[in-house]
């Protein structure tokens, strides 16, 4: 199976071609061309992560101006692991993307777009050299532009797309320069640590250094974090897909992939595991303080995705990859559940408005409760606790501080959910008139639900077997997490979890209305400011570049003239 | 001074009359034919090599160029006439509206 995987990122589009080209032909039905596809790619990922093959497909001089220009897949048990979870996530988002869209004209756009994505990320995953990868790279930062701007015509929406291709742009431009700089001949992943490769004017250091960077700006880290709380704007399906459970985990995927590399890096390292911490408390205080339901959700992402750089930081890829693993199904499920409310108040987003609505849509409830116990780490029941204990056990034994830091973050996780919670789920209604309800449109958004919450629960056992198929592909594996997770970090992370949950509930019960809506809302950190400042230094340079195309013939002639002129003078110079 | 010489100096001279006059003129036929000129430097130089080196290549070489230039003339003559049916003044300078 996994010959058949290493040409994975074909498996979504004959259904873009098909939806593309208005088939089926009902608008009702539009879409349902696209369907198969995430389910095929789930199927073979899942059988070939079983068989624990690999198959790698390899065209060479490809792009031959690059040191490694040939085009590498490979579908080793990483790849099929992060390409079944991309399968998995991504079939549900299309079977609840036919109720939460069904009313939309643009659906059909949306599920082209929507192939388009999973087509760039399974790209990403199989990429076996940096030259593939920074294709998937840019195809899932574009795919992301054109999903969160979908409803172009709400006001916020294009600024908040141009804002992550921007931020993505900034981790393309380092993922260039690392594929520019390693020596010729070098550029697949699993060999950038080789003593030939890391030979370049930084060394080793340099190289993690690109890659974190670009990692960094996939995954809405340190000051790249900006875009993605401003990601929401896109539609909700989307935000569960793209900007929790897949792409933006990307980032810790590629340091998962090149963990040889980091480990060659030890200062890259510390600012990675330094970088995540702040990230994972900062995003954690900012979603508490959040008046937009999914924007709290957001800010929790980039808390959680916090936790899995710190995990990579202190030398544990394996806890980071298995907590990357359980959040997507977590996340996706607290998206999908957010997004049932969302749909039946006519599109508002804002808690005050959403206050107490959560309680007319009992799968959205149990789903969102499901989720949020996932995130605080409830043990043995639910899939957060085993992987968020590796990281925290993996920090304490390797880095006592960032392992301390972590499990005190627990309490402002707690803090967060808890308070999203009690004030969607718990709250009385002020209008239940608000709330519109269509049996027919909610039935494939419930049913969406029901395997994530399976998986949040049932993922955390799957740890060991984990183990079993990954072999060394992510890193050496100390701990292999076991079946009953009763250590003590996990249980005192519980019951920081649970004390700041109980602690949001009854600030919330108190003071409903300062809840729902803070008064200090500013927690941006700063960020429009020097967002600001590079977008005005870049379009000085834009703006003047543009002044040599001043559209006046002559000069143009001039120009080339010059050119032709001073290629025959170096080519007869160097003869 | 050689045949060979001979043409060279008369291919270099058409390139550079060609040239200036691409630079110098602002009618847009007049600039066309000067970009003539200088294909046709150019196709006297390709005919010489052929001359010299005595294979059959260059001097297919040379007739496709005659075929560039006919279709860069019919592309060329196209703009410039579109381009009087909208301006009172045949100033290539003037058509500098989609600048920067």
């Amino acid at each position: 199976m996994s010959e058949l995987l290493a040409w994975a990122w074909i498996f979504a589009l004959p259904g873009l071609v098909l939806t593309a080209s208005g088939i089926p032909k009902d608008q009702k039905r539009a879409g349902y061309a696209s369907l198969p596809g995430p389910v095929v790619l789930l199927v073979i990922a899942a059988i070939a992560f079983a068989q624990g093959t690999e198959a790698s497909v390899t065209y060479l001089n490809w792009l031959p101006f690059l040191a490694d220009g040939a085009f590498r897949s490979l579908a080793d048990p990483l790849s099929a692991l992060l390409l079944a979870i991309l399968g998995f996530v991504a079939s549900l988002v299309y079977l609840y993307s036919l109720g939460y869209m069904a009313d939309d004209p643009g659906k059909r756009r949306f599920f082209v777009y929507l192939d388009l994505f999973v087509a760039s990320m399974a790209t990403l995953v199989l990429a076996g050299n940096l030259a593939v990868l920074l294709i998937g790279w840019t195809g899932v930062g574009i795919s992301s532009f054109l999903l969160i701007s979908f409803w172009r015509d709400k006001p916020g929406t294009l600024g908040a797309g141009l804002q992550a291709l921007a931020a993505n742009a900034i981790g393309d431009g380092a993922l260039l320069l690392a594929a520019s700089i390693v020596p010729s001949g070098c550029g697949a992943l699993v060999t950038l640590h080789t003593a030939e490769c890391t030979r370049n004017p930084g060394g080793a250091e340099f190289l993690a250094l690109l890659l974190f960077i670009a990692a960094a700006a996939k995954s809405a880290q340190g000051p790249l974090y900006f875009w993605l709380p401003n990601a929401m704007a896109g539609p909700t399906p989307i935000s569960a897909l793209i900007h929790a459970a897949t792409m933006v985990a990307a980032g810790v995927y590629l340091l998962v992939r090149t963990h040889a590399l980091l480990a060659l890096a030890p200062n890259t390292m510390l600012a990675i595991a330094a970088v995540g911490v702040a990230t994972a408390l900062a995003a954690s205080v900012a979603s508490y303080f959040q008046a937009n339901f999914k924007k709290g959700i957001a800010y929790s992402t980039v808390a959680q995705l916090g936790y899995m750089f710190a995990a990579v930081g202190v030398g544990a890829p394996f806890a980071a990859l298995f907590h990357l693993f359980t959040h997507a199904a977590f996340k996706a499920l607290l998206f999908l559940a957010a997004g049932i409310v969302i749909h039946g108040a006519a599109g508002r987003e804002g808690l005050l408005d959403l206050r107490g609505l959560g309680r007319f849509f009992p799968y959205s409830r149990w789903g969102f409760l499901i989720g949020s116990l996932a995130l605080i780490g409830m043990p043995l029941i639910t899939a957060g606790s085993y992987s968020k204990d590796s990281i925290i056990e993996a920090g304490l034994e390797k880095q006592p501080i960032v392992g301390w830091l972590l499990l005190g973050g627990v309490i402002l996780t707690g803090l967060y959910i808890g308070r999203l919670f009690s004030i969607v789920y718990l709250a009385p209604a002020n209008d239940p008139h608000t709330v519109h309800r269509d049996p027919d449109i909610e039935r494939p958004m419930n049913w969406a639900l029901v395997p994530l919450m399976v998986g949040a629960v049932a993922f955390g056992w799957l740890g060991s077997y984990l183990v079993g198929h990954l072999g060394d592909t992510a890193g050496e594996i100390e701990h292999v997490p076991s079946l009953i997770n009763l250590s003590l970090p996990g249980l005192a992370a519980f019951a920081l979890g649970a004390i700041g949950f109980a602690i949001a509930w009854w600030l919330s019960q108190r003071a409903p209305a300062q809840a729902a809506a803070p008064a200090s809302a500013d927690t941006s950190y700063g960020a429009a400011t020097w967002v600001r400042a590079i977008a005005d230094a870049g379009y000085a340079v834009s703006s003047g570049l543009a002044r040599v195309q001043s559209g006046v013939l002559p000069r143009y002639a001039f120009g080339s003239l010059l050119a032709v002129a001073a290629i025959v003078l170096v080519r007869v110079s160097l003869r | 001074m050689s045949s060979e010489t001979l043409v060279l100096a008369t291919s270099a001279m058409l390139f550079a009359v060609g040239a200036a006059g691409a630079l110098l003129h602002r009618h847009p036929v007049a600039m066309l034919m000067a970009v003539e000129i200088m294909l046709n430097a150019a196709n006297l130089l390709i005919v010489l090599g052929a001359r010299v080196r005595g294979g059959a290549d260059a001097e297919a070489a040379a007739l496709i160029v005659l075929v560039l230039a006919a279709a860069e003339a019919v592309i060329g003559l196209a703009l410039a006439l579109a381009f009087f049916r909208r301006r009172t003044v045949p100033d290539v300078n003037e058509a500098a509206e989609i600048r920067g």
